[in-house]
C-alpha cells in the first residue's frame, strides 16, 4: 500500500485545494496592473476565504474628496467592505456605489467550482450623466458642484464593453490558475514519485540485505562442512596409508611383486586422495579466516629452488625445459614458508599440467613494490602509498586461458571448461586456495594469459622488514 | 469517488489506462473537442517534448443534474511507457473505474496483454481489487491495417465480464460510446455501494441521459 499525506485525496482528484497554492501573487498583480494601464479601471482579486491576492488601484479625486468628511469616509468604507462581500455564483454582479459609480464583481471558477472573485471598479456607467441626488444627504458638508467635477472625471464604461472586459479579465485569471494548477500537479506528482521510488527501493534493498544475509549464513555453514568433513576423511585415509606403508616395509611379511604392485597403486592413489582432503580443509579454514600463518623471513632463491626440485620430475617426462631465475638483490618475503611453497607449487603443477611436450615454464623472483591501501582510482593515483615487495612470477608456454575466463579463475570449485577435471585431475581448488593465501600474506596476485602462447602468473608479496 | 454533501457535489475519477501509443491521450482530446464547452474544462496535458505523457491527462466535466445534483466527471489517463509505472500507480489511486484502451493491431497483442496485466497488478498493489472494479475496454484503431477482425473481438466479448467497444479515437469514433459504457459501469457499481439514488434522489437513468446529451453535443454547431 502506498503512503502519502501530500493533500493525497485532492491531488488524486486533480484539484485545486487553494487559489493561493496556484497563483502567485506578482503575476496576478502583474496582469491587474497592465489592465489598469489599458482601461484606467482599478482591480481586485480576492480567494474564496476572502484573502486578497492582488489590488491595484488609485483613488479617484471623488473619492478622495469625501474621504475627507465624516460622513463620506464611512459610506465609502461601508460600501468597501459591502462590495467585498458579494460572492457571485454563476454571473458577475454589478454592486452600486452611493457616488453613483458602480462595481463589477466576477466569479473566479474552475472546474465547475468556484474558486474565488475579482473586483472590477469603480466605474461610472457611460448612462449615468450625474451623481445620485441622494450624495448630498451622506453628509452635510458636500459641496454638490464640487462632487459633480470630480464626478465627471471618473471613467465612464458602457454596460457591454465593461461585461466585455471582465469576461476578458476572468478568462485570463482562470487561464493563470490552470497553469498554475498544471505546475502544482506536475511538481506535486514529482515529488510522489520519488517517494514512491524511494520506499520500492528501500524496500528492495531490504529484501536483498535479508537474502544476502541468508546466503552469508549459508556459505559459513558451507565453509564449516568442508572443514568438517575433510578432517572426518582424513582420520581414517592417514590410517590407510600408514597400513599400506607397514605392509610395503614387510612389517606383516614378505610380498610378492604383484602385491607389491598393488599396494603401490594403493599408496599413490591415497596420497592423491590426502592431497584433496587437504586442500578442501585448507579452503575451508581459509574461507573461515582461521588459517594460522606463521610468518618469517623466507629467502626467495631457497624457495623457488625447493618448488623446482618437486616439479622438476614430471616436468622432464613431458620433456619440459624447467628455469629458476633469482635476481640478485631479491629482498626475502614475509611469509609463512609452507604456505609460500603451496602457493607455488600450485601454480607450478598447473604450468607443467597445461604446457605441452617442449614446452618452457619459469620460475623467477625479482625486488618489486606493492602499493598499499587504496587499491585504485585517482586517489591511488595521487597518493600512493607502497611498500618494498618480492616479485615471484610463474610462466609457462602452455595453452593459455581465454580472455572471458580469466575473471573466475580464482573462484572455488571452478574449471575452465568441464573437460580439464576429466584430462588433467584436480577439483577446481587450487587457484581458489593460492589467491585466498596471496591474500593472507596482504600480497597480489595478478594472471596475464594469451590462448596457445602461455600464462604468468605474477605475485607480490611484502619483502620481510629486515631487507626492505 | 469524493462527495461534498454541502454543495450537492460528486467527483467520480475515471482513469484511461492502457499500453504505450494505444490512444488514451487522443481519446481524452476527443471528448474535449466533443463535449459542451459549458461543461468542460480545459485539458491538462503533461506531456514531455516528443508529445508522450509524462504524468498524466486530465479533463475535467462537469454535469449540472436536473436533480440539483452536480456530478464532476475526473477523466485522466496514465503514461504508458514501461518505466512510467511508479505514476500510473499513482494516478490510479481511489480511481472508480477504468476504460482500457487496447491497440487493436494484431502487433500490440503482447503490449496489451502486458498492460493489462500490469493493471491488475496495480490495482491489487493500491488496495483495489481488480475483479471488483468497473472496467470497459476500447479496441481503438478500427481504421488500420493488420487488426483484430470484428469477429474475433465478438468472441472476446462474448467471453469479457468486461463490455467491448470499438473506436477510431483520432476520428471521435466510438470515444463517446466508451466513456459513455464506463460512467454507466461506474454508477451501478457506485450505486450498488452508495445507494446514490436514494442519499441524492438521483435517477441513474436520467442522470446517463444528462451526461450523453453534454458529450453529444455536436462541435460544429457550436457558436449558434
Amino acid at each position: 500500500m502506498m503512503h502519502d499525506d501530500t493533500h493525497a485525496a485532492d491531488l488524486l482528484m486533480g484539484d485545486v485545494v487553494r487559489l493561493e497554492d496556484v497563483l502567485s501573487r506578482d503575476a496576478v498583480t502583474t496582469v491587474c496592473k497592465s489592465f489598469f494601464a489599458l482601461f484606467g479601471l482599478p482591480v481586485r482579486v480576492i480567494s474564496c476565504e476572502g484573502d486578497l491576492l492582488a489590488d491595484v488601484h488609485q483613488d479617484r479625486s471623488l473619492c478622495r474628496y469625501l474621504n475627507t468628511l465624516g460622513g463620506g469616509e464611512r459610506a465609502c468604507a461601508k460600501t468597501v467592505s459591502a462590495v467585498r462581500d458579494v460572492e457571485p455564483t454563476d454571473q458577475a454582479i454589478v454592486h452600486p456605489c452611493f457616488t453613483g459609480a458602480v462595481y463589477r464583481i466576477a466569479p473566479l471558477t474552475y472546474q465547475g467550482r468556484s474558486i474565488g472573485r475579482f473586483i472590477m471598479g469603480p466605474y461610472v456607467p457611460a448612462t449615468t450623466k450625474s451623481p445620485p441626488s441622494s450624495l448630498t444627504l451622506v453628509d452635510p458638508a458636500i459641496d454638490a458642484k464640487k462632487a459633480l467635477a470630480h464626478f465627471e472625471v471618473m471613467p465612464r464604461v458602457r454596460d457591454d464593453v465593461a461585461q466585455k472586459l471582465s469576461t476578458h479579465l476572468q478568462g485570463v485569471l482562470e487561464l493563470l490558475v490552470f497553469s498554475g494548477h498544471r505546475t502544482q500537479l506536475a511538481s506535486t506528482m514529482q515529488i510522489a514519485n520519488v517517494r514512491e521510488n524511494y520506499r520500492e527501493l528501500a524496500e528492495k534493498n531490504e529484501r536483498l540485505k535479508v537474502s544476502f544475509e541468508k546466503l552469508k549464513e549459508l556459505d559459513k555453514l558451507k565453509s564449516s562442512f568442508l572443514a568438517t568433513v575433510s578432517h572426518e576423511l582424513r582420520t581414517p585415509l592417514t590410517s590407510i596409508i600408514g597400513y599400506a606403508e607397514m605392509l610395503e616395509s614387510g612389517a606383516a611379511g614378505a610380498l610378492s611383486d604383484g602385491q607389491a604392485e598393488f599396494l603401490q597403486t594403493i599408496r599413490g592413489k591415497a596420497d592423491q586422495l590426502l592431497g584433496l582432503i587437504s586442500s578442501l580443509l585448507d579452503l575451508g579454514q581459509l574461507e573461515a579466516d582461521s588459517l594460522k600463518l606463521n610468518k618469517t623471513a623466507v629467502d626467495a632463491r631457497a624457495l623457488l629452488s625447493d618448488v623446482g626440485s618437486t616439479v622438476v620430475p614430471a616436468a622432464n617426462r613431458n620433456n619440459i625445459n624447467l628455469e629458476i631465475n633469482v635476481a640478485a638483490d631479491t629482498p626475502r618475503v614475509h611469509g609463512d614458508p609452507v604456505r609460500l611453497r603451496q602457493i607455488i607449487v600450485n601454480l607450478a603443477d598447473n604450468a607443467v599440467k597445461f604446457t605441452p611436450e617442449g614446452g618452457e615454464i619459469e620460475l623467477s623472483a625479482e625486488p618489486g613494490t606493492l602499493n598499499t591501501g587504496l587499491a585504485e582510482g585517482l586517489e591511488a593515483q595521487l597518493f600512493p602509498s607502497t611498500q618494498s615487495a618480492v616479485v615471484l612470477t610463474v610462466r609457462d608456454t602452455g595453452q593459455g586461458i581465454a580472455e572471458d575466463k580469466l575473471a573466475r579463475i580464482f573462484d572455488a570449485f571452478y574449471q575452465i571448461d568441464g573437460g580439464t577435471t576429466r584430462e588433467h585431475g584436480g577439483a577446481g581448488l587450487g587457484l581458489s586456495i593460492v589467491k585466498q593465501l596471496v591474500d593472507g600474506h596482504d600480497g597480489k596476485i595478478e594472471v596475464t594469459s594469451e590462448v596457445d602462447q602461455g600464462t604468468v602468473f605474477v605475485i607480490k608479496l611484502p619483502a620481510a622488514d629486515d631487507d626492505a | 469517488m469524493q462527495v461534498d454533501f454541502g454543495a450537492k457535489e460528486l467527483t467520480v475519477k475515471l482513469v484511461y489506462y492502457g499500453p504505450a501509443l494505444s490512444g488514451k491521450t487522443t481519446n481524452l482530446r476527443a471528448i474535449h473537442w466533443l463535449a459542451a464547452s459549458d461543461t468542460r474544462g480545459e485539458l491538462m496535458t503533461l506531456e514531455t517534448q516528443n508529445d508522450r505523457t509524462l504524468f498524466f491527462d486530465m479533463l475535467p466535466i462537469t454535469v449540472s443534474s436536473k436533480s440539483g445534483l452536480k456530478v464532476r466527471l475526473k477523466l485522466f489517463t496514465v503514461p504508458g511507457q514501461v518505466m512510467h509505472n511508479t505514476t500510473r500507480r499513482l494516478v490510479l489511486q481511489a480511481a472508480d473505474g477504468v476504460a482500457f484502451v487496447a491497440d487493436s493491431q494484431r502487433s500490440e497483442d503482447e503490449a496489451n496483454r502486458e498492460s493489462f496485466a500490469n493493471l491488475k497488478e496495480n490495482l491489487s498493489e493500491i488496495g483495489i481489487n481488480p475483479e471488483q472494479i468497473p472496467i470497459v475496454i476500447q479496441f481503438n484503431k478500427r481504421d488500420l491495417e493488420g487488426i483484430r477482425t470484428d469477429d474475433e473481438l465478438e468472441q472476446i466479448a462474448a467471453r469479457s465480464r468486461a463490455p467491448i467497444y470499438k473506436a477510431v479515437a483520432t476520428r471521435g469514433y466510438g470515444v463517446v460510446q466508451t466513456l459513455l459504457g464506463l460512467v454507466r459501469e461506474t454508477w451501478s457499481n457506485l450505486e450498488d455501494e452508495h445507494e446514490l439514488e436514494e442519499k441524492f434522489g438521483i435517477n441513474p437513468s436520467r442522470l446517463m441521459m444528462e451526461i450523453e446529451s453534454t458529450l453529444k453535443h455536436d462541435p460544429r454547431k457550436r457558436g449558434r
